[in-house]
């Protein structure tokens, strides 16, 4: 039953893929994406099932593997790309309507946004450090195009810094892992296992501390600069304010989940092995410049997109701080973060695509006004804005409030009130900006007008599941969550 | 492999992993695009030799594979397909700097000393034999650095790709020098990610030239907070 | 009382050994740069015709010339003859290995530079002057190249005795091969074309470039003056050409004084210095000459290749 389901699980984006390499029609790209993420989705919730019951799940020939830590990742993974795939369907279908897109790029968009599904599939998927390696570097190359999409020269531009930083930081991650296969081999029995996590876990503590110090240095550089670390974040706001919107919401709310989730996998094997505070501290440190390096930025911005990008970069330092502080309450904060930030990103650049469309620019003073044009995106945008910088009664509130508190319970009191004043701040930025947006009357007469109602429906899916979160958390994703804080406790 | 023995294979690997050092070394020192180009090409054309030298003495064969693409690859399509960009762009040859040679090269040597000690501290804990492969390991990692070094101060698109793959030549060689290799199916997913990393980079290339009419990286400057 | 005559007569034959081949080398790399450049080219013999030329012309002295100008020819000469003493050619150890180490050879090295760039402020010319502090500019990446260089080799040895280090490594050839011997050779390489003034950091074939540097400083020279000088480098280089061979590749040299072994050992030298003259002489004909500004960046590529000599050999040892 393992073959079937790691088969659906990586079968259906690589099918799609195929697929879309074949035909060119708009519709059969349409109908392709969207059954091939659906397919993905309902498989992961499958996974999810099972690996409750059973945990965790190799298949015979020892390359694939799911844990609970994978199994709830690649649900939002899987989540983000369904609904990326739907909300793309009216936003292409209105970029050809107004000519920004011919039809070669309509066919590009869903063959690399099929394959960037793909590799992101393979990365969680992959019990192989290598296999996962291929994986991340493969999905930086997928998205390189899709970054460039629009090719003017901003675009072009973003896609280069994009691609090379990332291909250097993943090169840095390469010499981690081959270090910890150097440490590994001298322990694992079958060299040819010792690059597998299942069997990397179970010697973790006869592994060499020190060389594998070294190795999670790198590995920590390599994927956070996947991730959006500071200060390794600088591609992220050029790639997310470039790439199309909802290109940028998958990488914002399933490529950063990725990059996490491969520097969970290494945080596990490092804490198991070497012990103490090195890692922590570590990710505290990451976490709090991280957060801290977005402030200013915020303050700062003209365009939304760039906006966005850099509370990614913020989210990325809480999600890290607080598996810094290394409690089971905190990492179950981090894992519910991971979940409110991919659904309040999502909303947000979503949104942030409507305006755009609407407008015809991604500079905040020249969209103002929102709430008389697009009033239903407009509402959208302010209360995803609401969301995102923590208010009471969405789930990044309840998220984040868990983190604080799992940081002052944790004796990690003056890391907890920075954390806390760095929020404050970037939501006094956050408001003044998106205030200037929505409201206020419309300096320019626009072009575009309100998307489809079922893009909008769709965002209010999301929302509604802000909501949700904020006020409960339902059973079947508290026991998901606390699968998987099992296994990140190692 | 009775004819030679380990102790050539080991002096063998030293020399041409001192040679590795020097191309890296020439490529820091150049001030033309096209030498760029054939140093990295011959860089990793010695790195393949290594890889067979590694076959040779440690009867590693599944490295066998990883020494033909690394020929293949690195040491004669990747360069083809470089030379092709500079042919069809048409660009000026020579190389700007922000730092110049002679303290580029300064430099580089201080990150070799650097590299031996992060090379000894790796190895110290190890009951490793003290194999002439493990020894490659701070020239491996002086690869990466200066690959690194490459990229943050030479100002050419094309020069950027040369340091990134300097510094995946210095990882390979890594991999090659503690592990004996990746496990085959593995080096051969990393060997072909580099394959279209280069690809998708020629054709930004192309992009970059179209519309900037340079490939000079000061003019992607408009991104900015 | 027979030991001493047998090192005189052994010096004696390392002195006149070296004094007979500079000019022959010279014609040798001359005739190879003229068959690259499709000319037949003076007969290899034609740098002894010049010699003896000049040393029968009338020696001409600018009138503002000092004390300096007249004992420059004969003080490089004669440093020029010590360091000959000192460097094993064909055989070793030399007999006078005592008197100095590597260390005093590129020192007197480093005096007759000193006079040499004195003589070409001496005489107030425009050249003179301008090749002074090329040279002097030029020699400071030099001598810490060289230095390096030589010190790998040292340090490999254990000694910076000339003598001991190549009889160290004529012990065991092997470590002739080690990565770190021949980066410091490549280092030494690139030395030894600035040291002697070869393309491309300076042209020996021309007077009338602006760009020259130890043509510059010699431009009054004339008569036998003249010929000391020439004579002089052309020993030098022979000198280098022997420290190149002999320091890292010390293949058949004599080991005892024997007659023999000191003609096995003959034929080896100069099979070494012309296959590396050859070498010289197609470095030559296969550069431009660079640009001044360029040169330090040429001489730091020798630095740095010595400094990973140095580097080397104490990660993968000896």
């Amino acid at each position: 039953m393992s073959t079937v389901l790691f088969s659906l699980l990586l079968g259906s984006p690589f099918a799609g893929s195929l697929l879309c390499a074949l035909f060119h029609k708009r519709r059969a790209l349409e109908i392709i994406t969207a059954a091939s993420s659906g397919l993905t989705f309902l498989s992961a919730f499958w996974l999810v099932s099972v690996v409750m019951a059973a945990s965790p799940l190799i298949t015979p020939n020892g390359w694939w593997y799911a844990d609970g830590l994978s199994a709830y990742i690649i649900i939002i993974v899987s989540g983000s790309a369904f609904v990326v795939a739907l909300y793309s369907i009216g936003y292409l279908r209105r970029q050809i309507g107004s000519g920004k897109v011919d039809d070669r790029h309509l066919w590009l968009y869903y063959l690399l946004l099929n394959i960037f599904i793909f590799t992101m599939m393979l990365v969680l998927l992959s019990n192989n450090l290598g296999f996962l390696w291929i994986g991340s570097e493969a999905s930086t190359l997928a998205t390189a195009f899709l970054v460039a999409f629009y090719e003017r020269e901003s675009s072009i531009e973003a896609a280069w810094k994009y691609v090379i930083i990332c291909s250097v930081g993943i090169a840095l991650a390469l010499f981690g892992i081959i270090l910890t296969y150097f440490s590994a081999l001298h322990v694992v029995p079958a060299t040819d296992n010792a690059l597998n996590w299942s069997s990397l876990m179970q010697v973790a503590k006869n592994l060499d501390p020190a060389v594998l110090k070294l190795a999670f240095i790198f590995v920590l550089v390599g994927f956070g600069t996947k991730a959006g670390l500071a200060p390794m974040h600088t591609w992220k706001p050029d790639a997310y304010g470039e790439a199309p919107a909802p290109i940028s919401a998958l990488m914002a709310a399933g490529l950063v989940n990725v990059a996490l989730y491969s520097l969970m996998r290494f945080y596990i094997l490092v804490n198991t092995a070497v012990g103490g505070a090195f890692v922590s501290t570590l990710f505290i440190i990451f976490g709090l410049v991280s957060m801290a390096v977005a402030v200013p930025f915020i303050l700062l911005q003209r365009d939304f997109k760039r906006l966005l990008a850099y509370s990614s970069v913020e989210h990325v330092g809480i999600i890290v701080f607080a598996l810094g502080i290394g409690t089971p309450l905190a990492y179950f904060g981090a894992l519910l973060h991971l979940l409110n930030n991919a659904i309040a990103k999502m909303l947000l650049f979503l949104t942030a695509g409507n305006i755009r469309m609407a407008y015809g620019s991604k500079f905040m003073r020249k969209a103002t006004g929102a709430i008389k044009v697009i009033p239903v995106s407009a509402t959208f945008l302010i209360v995803g804005v609401f969301a995102i910088t923590g208010w009471p009664p969405f789930g990044v509130f309840v998220s984040e409030f868990t983190i604080i508190s799992a940081g002052f319970a944790s004796g990690n009191s003056i890391p907890a009130i920075l954390c806390i004043s760095i929020i404050t701040t970037i939501f006094v930025g956050f408001i003044y900006y998106t205030s200037r947006m929505v409201l206020g009357v419309p300096n320019r007469p626009v072009t575009g007008g309100e998307a489809n109602t079922a893009s909008l429906l769709l965002l209010g899916v999301l929302l509604a599941a802000l909501l949700l979160l904020g006020v409960f958390i339902p059973s079947p994703l508290q026991k998901c969550i606390d699968n998987a804080v099992i296994v990140l406790k190692g | 492999m009775g004819a030679i023995s380990l102790q050539t294979i080991g002096l063998l690997i030293d020399i041409f992993a001192a040679a590795i050092l020097v191309t890296a070394f020439l490529i820091v020192s150049s001030r033309s695009l096209v030498f760029y180009i054939r140093l990295f090409a011959l860089q990793s054309f010695l790195l393949g030799v290594v890889a067979f030298l590694v076959v040779l003495g440690y009867g590693e064969t599944h490295i066998l594979i990883a020494a033909f693409l690394t020929i293949a690859l690195k040491a004669i399509a990747i360069p083809m397909v470089l030379t092709r960009v500079i042919e069809r762009i048409q660009v000026r040859k020579e190389i700007d700097f922000s730092v110049n040679i002679a303290a580029s090269l300064l430099l580089c040597g201080g990150m070799v000393v650097l590299s031996e000690s992060v090379a000894q501290s790796i190895l110290s804990g190890q009951q490793t034999d003290s194999s002439a492969v493990s020894r490659v390991l701070s020239v491996s990692i002086a690869m990466m650095l200066i690959g690194l070094f490459i990229m943050m101060t030479r100002k050419k698109a094309l020069t950027q790709i040369v340091g990134l793959l300097t510094m995946e030549n210095g990882v390979f060689l890594s991999g090659l020098s503690i592990t004996y290799g990746m496990p085959l199916i593995v080096e051969v997913g990393i060997f072909f990610d580099i394959l279209i990393a280069v690809l998708i980079l020629g054709v930004f290339v192309f992009r970059i030239n179209k519309t900037f009419e340079t490939i000079s990286i000061d003019s992607l400057r408009s991104l900015r907070h | 009382m027979s030991e001493f005559f047998g090192v005189i007569l052994i010096s004696l034959f390392q002195l006149l050994l070296v004094l007979a081949t500079g000019p022959l080398v010279n014609g040798i790399i001359k005739k190879t740069k003229a068959r690259f450049q499709r000319r037949r080219g003076a007969s290899v013999l034609q740098p002894y015709f010049d010699l003896a030329k000049l040393f029968r012309k009338e020696v001409v002295v600018p009138f503002v010339a000092s004390w300096l100008f007249r004992i420059t020819p004969y003080l490089v000469f004669a440093s020029t003859l010590v360091i000959a003493l000192l460097v094993p050619t064909v055989a070793t150890p030399v007999p006078l290995h005592w008197m100095g180490d590597i260390i005093t050879v590129i020192y007197l090295f480093a005096l007759g530079r000193f006079f040499v760039a004195l003589v070409g402020l001496d005489t107030g010319g425009a050249f003179g002057g301008l090749g002074s502090s090329r040279e002097m500019s030029i020699a400071s990446i030099i001598e810490p190249a060289m230095m390096l260089a030589i010190f790998t080799v040292a340090v490999t040895a254990g000694s910076t005795n000339l003598s001991v280090i190549v009889g160290r490594l004529t012990s065991s050839p092997a470590s002739m091969l080690n990565p770190a011997h021949l980066l410091a050779f490549s280092g030494l390489f690139i030395v030894t074309l600035a040291e002697t003034g070869r393309v491309p950091v300076d042209n020996p074939a021309t007077h009338l470039e602006l760009t020259m540097i130890h043509e510059a400083m010699i431009l009054e020279y004339s008569g036998r003056y003249l010929a000391l000088i020439e004579w002089a480098s052309q020993m030098k280089l022979i000198v280098f050409l022997a420290l190149l061979s002999n320091m890292f590749f010390p293949l058949y040299m004599a080991t005892t004084w024997s007659p023999w072994a000191l003609l096995i050992g003959s034929a080896a030298f100069f099979g070494k210095i012309i296959v590396l003259a050859v070498v010289v002489a197609v470095v030559e004909s296969t550069n431009a000459k660079l640009r001044l500004f360029r040169v330090p960046e040429l001489l730091m590529v020798a630095f740095i290749l010595s400094l990973l000599a140095l580097i080397l050999y104490f990660i993968i040892g000896a």
